[in-house]
């Protein structure tokens, strides 16, 4: 290797270094506030989400919710308030994020329960899997790197990879990895940990579609990381923006959303 | 290039290689298969207003042997089949009003009733309410409702409704038993804003209180507002938004001159867990005494019946309890473990004192109807008998990975560690039939809380189908 070489090398990589640390001045809660603009809108809305769940690939089950959400002026996150639609068996069922605390409520025993961010919801999603979230909020993020990977579609993206550590005890998971295509900001993947350490799920992001006045994903895959042969599906459709009171997100409003 | 160069150029070549790698295997675990596209279909099949499910039940019971305290009537049934139909819909009224329907029909058989007789049907009047919204935030609501308050699984403190109100449950989950009850007639107010919400409640007194019903003399269609209206009661509720993480809400009923209080707060505790307190405490006297007033007052124990067993008789402050844990685990399995407190209750020596006077009395002796008259007042009421208990709850969803909801939960007293058990498994075989079965254990010595009761297990199958 001639000198010649090598100064075209080090020069290649100083300019390297620089455009990456140009990239990187912008933190790395930026990116993810980018990215959760790209996924969520400003406004209040409403979306229905559907669940497929599959077992080795076949599918087992499918549910459907109505999400309601609103963003919380005091602290810039999300409250929500999901309504089963379908099953007819689980229909009428809500959940609240809202007083800072989730709530289950059940039409059959007109009582709320108290519940945690990673108890089930359906399938493989967790409650906190289906909620409207501004992750800048709930977490504290860092830059890894940058990496190319391949997209749901095996497309290859350019992407930050980002570590973000719960700072809110109503974030799902205590850990997430985090691929954000650089430039679009669009989310590409997820990967969600336990408090113990341990890789609960994966999640793959896709069919971005013009939602809202911007291109969103709709459709986000989630993968059991533990037993590998679980997977759901959720699509989001019907959305509109909606005025949504803020007494909607009160415990005792619960009972009373049919009754408008 | 120099060795290092090499080296460092060849570990950046593996890692590329591993991240590839690690990235075609999670890409492989996506399922080719797309969904279905979302159509209205389903959404309008299944209405969040209207739930109506029939269900037939098969129940075997098998009953203690050779009980210590002898029972002073056979303890029911060995089996059952029981058809019902569970109805709860909601109808709009205009603009701003809202009519709720909850009902029950039960067509029942069983080996200790005649068939066909009219104790075969047994109709649950549960609510019937008109719900009108004069403004955004303020509900008025009348009829009868079911009021319910409390945020904990084994025992609920602040729930002051509950009392005399469980109907023929199919389930002993106390969860599942806030399911099965009758309303109150009640008139309701509330107002819900962005900061939080005030509840007031007026029931009045429509009956005479009434004799404990048996499973052998349920009326077939009456609303029993002797069950629910025998006293004039009031509640006054309130929660609000402090922007923390406790929810607290706080209660104040009054019943009878009494005037009780109450709260319920709950905090989150990281991803996976919850904590939380409910708390209710009066000035009143214990469970002994208002047992043998109530049979009195009704005529079932004698007018000048004195407690079967010593007791205190002037009020006290008491408190009744329940503090809870919730975790949910890595595979999905929730767990609850409450610590139940029902200072009304019996204490270890007031067991001791019941167990000694039921082995004195003999089979014929009218003081064991007294006795059991304590514990019948007891579930009759949705009160803890014992003074101290612990209960504890699993939940697994999609167990094994299969349409299966796995339920199980234990109530053990804590003097004597006898308690209840039960296993529950649902398999959902489509979104509209569901196949459940159940068992049920009694356990603990014959000197026992739950080990004198007169049964020993129960199993129970059954097949639902949803409209």
């Amino acid at each position: 290797m001639d000198k010649h070489n090598i100064a075209s090398r080090i020069l290649a990589a100083v300019l390297l270094l620089t455009l990456s640390g140009a990239a990187w001045a912008e933190t790395a809660q930026e990116i993810v506030a980018k990215t959760d603009e790209v996924r969520n809108p400003k406004q209040s809305f409403h979306n229905d989400v559907t669940l497929v769940s599959y077992v080795s690939g076949k599918e087992r089950d499918q549910d459907t919710l109505a999400v309601y959400s609103k963003v919380d002026p005091s602290n810039g996150q999300f409250r929500n308030l999901v309504q089963y639609v379908a099953p007819a068996r689980d229909a009428g069922k809500r959940v609240l994020l809202g007083e800072g605390a989730l709530w289950f409520y059940d039409p059959a025993s007109k009582t709320s329960v108290r519940i945690s961010p990673q108890q089930q919801l359906v399938g493989q999603a967790a409650i906190g899997d289906v909620l409207t979230v501004n992750l800048a909020v709930d977490y504290t993020a860092s830059i890894t790197g940058t990496e190319t990977i391949e997209d749901a579609a095996h497309t290859k993206r350019d992407c930050w990879h980002l570590e973000l550590k719960a700072a809110d005890a109503l974030a799902t998971y205590s850990r997430v990895e985090y691929w954000v295509e650089q430039g679009s900001y669009m989310p590409v993947k997820g990967k969600f940990y336990s408090d113990s350490g341990r890789l609960l799920k994966i999640a793959y992001y896709r069919d971005f579609s013009e939602v809202l006045g911007r291109m969103r994903p709709t459709q986000v895959i989630i993968i059991d990381a533990v037993d590998t042969s679980l997977a759901t599906i959720a699509t989001s459709s019907d959305y509109r923006y909606q005025d949504i009171p803020d007494l909607w997100f009160q415990r005792d409003y619960l009972p009373r959303l049919d009754a408008q | 290039m120099s060795g290092r160069g090499i080296y460092l150029g060849l570990l950046l070549l593996v890692w590329g290689q591993a991240v590839q790698a690690d990235q075609d295997s999670d890409l492989d675990l996506i399922p080719s298969a797309t969904p279905a596209p979302v159509t209205a279909a389903p959404a309008a099949a299944a209405s969040p207003d209207r739930r109506v499910y029939l269900e037939n039940a098969t129940t075997q019971v098998a009953a203690t042997q050779d009980p210590a305290v002898p029972l002073p009537a056979p303890p029911g049934y060995t089996w059952q089949e029981r058809l019902l139909l569970d109805i709860r819909q909601d109808y709009p009224i205009g603009q701003r009003s809202r009519l709720f329907l909850s009902d029950r029909f039960n067509l029942r058989d069983e080996d200790d009733l005649p068939f066909p007789s009219h104790e075969d049907i047994v109709t649950d009047f549960r609510e019937a309410y008109i719900s009108w919204r004069p403004s955004d935030q303020l509900y008025v609501d009348a009829g009868r409702i079911n009021l319910k308050s409390g945020i904990a699984l084994g025992y609920n403190p602040t729930d002051f409704f509950k009392t005399r109100s469980v109907t023929e449950p199919l389930s002993q989950d106390p969860s599942a038993q806030r399911e099965d009850r009758l309303g109150t007639v009640m008139l309701r107010g509330q107002r819900i804003w962005g900061g939080g919400s005030l509840t007031f409640a007026y029931a009045p007194e429509l009956h005479r209180p009434s004799a404990i019903y048996s499973n052998s003399n349920l009326p077939s269609f009456n609303p029993m507002f002797d069950r629910t209206n025998a006293d004039d009661r009031w509640l006054i509720k309130g929660s609000v938004d402090f922007g923390g993480n406790s929810s607290p809400e706080f209660l104040l009923y009054r019943e009878a001159g009494t005037t009780h209080f109450g709260t319920n707060l709950s905090m989150g505790l990281g991803q996976s867990a919850v904590a939380y307190l409910e708390w209710s405490g009066a000035e009143r006297p214990d469970l002994i005494t208002t047992a043998v007033d109530y049979g009195r007052e009704t005529g079932t124990l004698p007018a000048g019946a004195a407690p079967p067993i010593p007791t205190a008789t002037h009020d006290t402050f008491k408190s009744e309890l329940a503090l809870g844990l919730s975790y949910t685990t890595e595979a999905d399995i929730t767990f609850n473990v409450e610590y139940l407190l029902n200072q009304a209750g019996f204490s270890r020596t007031d067991w001791d004192d019941w167990f000694a006077a039921g082995v004195r009395a003999g089979p014929q002796s009218p003081l064991l109807d007294e006795l059991w008259y304590l514990r019948r007042y007891a579930q009759d009421q949705q009160q803890q008998n014992t003074r101290q208990a612990y209960f504890t709850r699993a939940d697994w969803v999609d167990a094994f990975d299969v349409k299966l909801e796995l339920t199980a939960f234990a109530l053990v007293d804590a003097y004597d560690h006898s308690g209840i058990a039960q296993l529950s498994a649902d398999y959902y075989v489509s979104d509209t039939w569901t196949l459940g079965a159940q068992a049920v254990k009694y356990f603990g010595s014959r000197r026992s809380d739950f080990g004198s009761l007169g049964t020993s297990y129960s199993l129970l199958f059954s097949v639902a189908h949803y409209f």
